[in-house]
């Protein structure tokens, strides 16, 4: 891609919240490689993946409408996102909306009670399925000015970044739902080395692991045990829940296990800003993690 | 609103299958199910769950509403979508104990070990309508507080050290909520849509 392309960007909640170092690295990285992003005015939450259980299946299609409608303001530019739960709620949404003509009514009948309306002509995409289909992982490499070289990666796509829409047409078709490469993709782009991760789309457990611990710590254990296997020096995922998931039990797990994981979790977008030779801190948001990797650090202080 | 279940207090009603074919999201699919189990093989928490989706599934066919109801399968879904994606017969597994779920809430059903995700749930529509978005400290504290004050005093405790290490690294909001400026407009949104769900 060589032009710049300007789009519609949906930060979602935990951009103000436990990741705000993937908004803060994205906002960094995806201009620097020709992505222009506006926000769209005002957004409100996607209902992640309780939402319908709290308010009902329309008022939680209405959260999506109302932020397709205030992005549908700003002109037919592509909706991207970088948040797992985001992703799915809206392009969800957004295809429901397309296909059902009484949801599609239904949800501009409540729009109607705020002066908005949405009919449906947006389209709603992933930040990585943007990275892959429009940037290219080759232009990623070419941009490289700081090459992580020798830093082990456990690429940990997680679930909902891939499924139920990364092979669908509507999806992009970027990848597949059990054996996604992308991740591992963008990992050797920044000349860091991909090690053979078993878990890159197991479950962290999801909103249940931060309701309930209890029920899914096992489940995080055997992610970080697996990255522990690989020899990672650090695990990489594009998920906010994922990551906050995976770093802030492993104290919890230590205690239940008897294990001794510190292993720290950053986003592929943090990986880039720093392979990107941008700032440690204001760019890459490294000192957002909790576990910090010292391999890490050390190739971010020859930049920025 | 959701029709009421057809004859509460039946043990096997197949009018109950029906009901679930025509009021849950993705249950006019569940006559694709040929019980092949791959849904439950693929499960994260499958273990956690009483029946598992397979069996679940063939209880509605069966009409077994009670034992549907107070399921705690719906409540141990982490909606991974991995079942979605590995059915054969296109069954959206997910979606379907997710409604499920919403359904129970809906009409006063609980999981008899469970109430952990519906109090979970509720807490988060809080704020949802009420900011437009989610505080993830409100949201916590108040799904906390959900079950009474020595519980709520417990869990504070067991995840104090991840408080305190998120607001050090600024990952945990301190002050008044983060909120959308429209929130009269969103609220009329919301209670509009909650109207013509009930209208049906």
């Amino acid at each position: 891609m060589s032009e710049k392309k300007r789009m519609t960007y949906y930060p979602g909640c935990s951009s103000q919240g436990s990741a705000r170092h993937l908004d803060e690295s994205l906002r960094s990285v995806l201009p620097e490689v020709g992505i222009e992003m506006d926000d769209i005015d005002d957004w409100n939450c996607c209902g992640a993946s309780v939402g319908h259980i709290g308010g009902g299946q329309l008022p939680n299609l209405s959260l999506t409408g109302r932020n397709l409608a205030k992005a549908r303001e700003r002109g037919t530019q592509d909706v991207i996102t970088g948040c797992a739960a985001c992703y799915l709620n809206t392009h969800g949404g957004n295809e429901k909306i397309k296909a059902d003509v009484k949801k599609k009514a239904q949800v501009n009948e409540a729009l109607d009670a705020g002066g908005l309306k949405y009919d449906g002509d947006l389209k709603v995409r992933h930040v990585c399925e943007v990275l892959v289909n429009d940037v290219g992982v080759d232009k990623i490499k070419e941009k490289v000015k700081n090459p992580l070289t020798g830093l082990k990666v456990a690429g940990y796509v997680g679930c909902q970044t891939v499924r139920p829409f990364a092979q669908t047409q509507e999806g992009g078709e970027y990848d597949t739902y059990d054996d996604p490469n992308f991740l591992d993709d963008f990992t050797e782009a920044c000349g860091a080395t991909a090690v053979p991760f078993q878990h890159k789309t197991a479950c962290c457990g999801g909103s249940v692991a931060v309701m309930s611990p209890d029920r899914t710590l096992h489940l995080i254990k055997n992610i970080l045990e697996d990255a522990k296997q690989a020899g990672a020096d650090v695990i990489s995922t594009p998920c906010p829940l994922c990551q906050t998931n995976v770093e802030m039990y492993q104290d919890q797990i230590n205690a239940k296990f008897g294990t001794d994981y510190k292993i720290p979790v950053v986003f592929y977008s943090q990986l880039m800003a720093v392979a990107l030779g941008m700032d440690p801190e204001k760019d890459a948001a490294l000192q957002r993690n909790t576990n910090s990797s010292e391999k890490l650090e050390q190739l971010a202080k020859r930049k920025g | 609103m959701t029709a009421p279940l057809p004859n509460p207090g039946k043990k096997y009603d197949l009018a109950f299958a029906r009901w679930v074919y025509d009021n849950v999201n993705g249950g006019d699919k569940l006559a694709m199910c040929m019980q092949c189990g791959v849904c439950s093989g693929s499960c994260p928490i499958g273990v956690n769950m009483d029946h598992g989706p397979r069996k679940l599934f063939m209880m509605i066919r069966a009409g077994m509403q009670e034992e549907v109801m107070t399921s705690n399968t719906p409540a141990n879904c982490t909606s991974c979508y991995r079942c979605v994606v590995r059915c054969p017969r296109s069954v959206p597994v997910t979606y379907i104990l997710q409604d499920l779920l919403a359904k129970q809430a809906e009409l006063g059903y609980r999981a008899k070990d469970n109430h952990e995700n519906i109090a979970f749930a509720k807490s988060f529509w809080w704020s949802a309508r009420a900011f437009g978005r989610t505080d993830e400290r409100l949201v916590t504290a108040k799904y906390y507080w959900s079950f009474g004050p020595a519980e709520f005093w417990k869990r504070s405790m067991e995840n104090l050290k991840i408080a305190i290490g998120f607001i050090k690294k600024g990952r945990m909001h301190i002050g008044m909520p983060h909120s959308v400026k429209d929130k009269k407009g969103l609220k009329a949104i919301l209670d509009k849509a909650r109207e013509i769900e009930q209208r049906g």
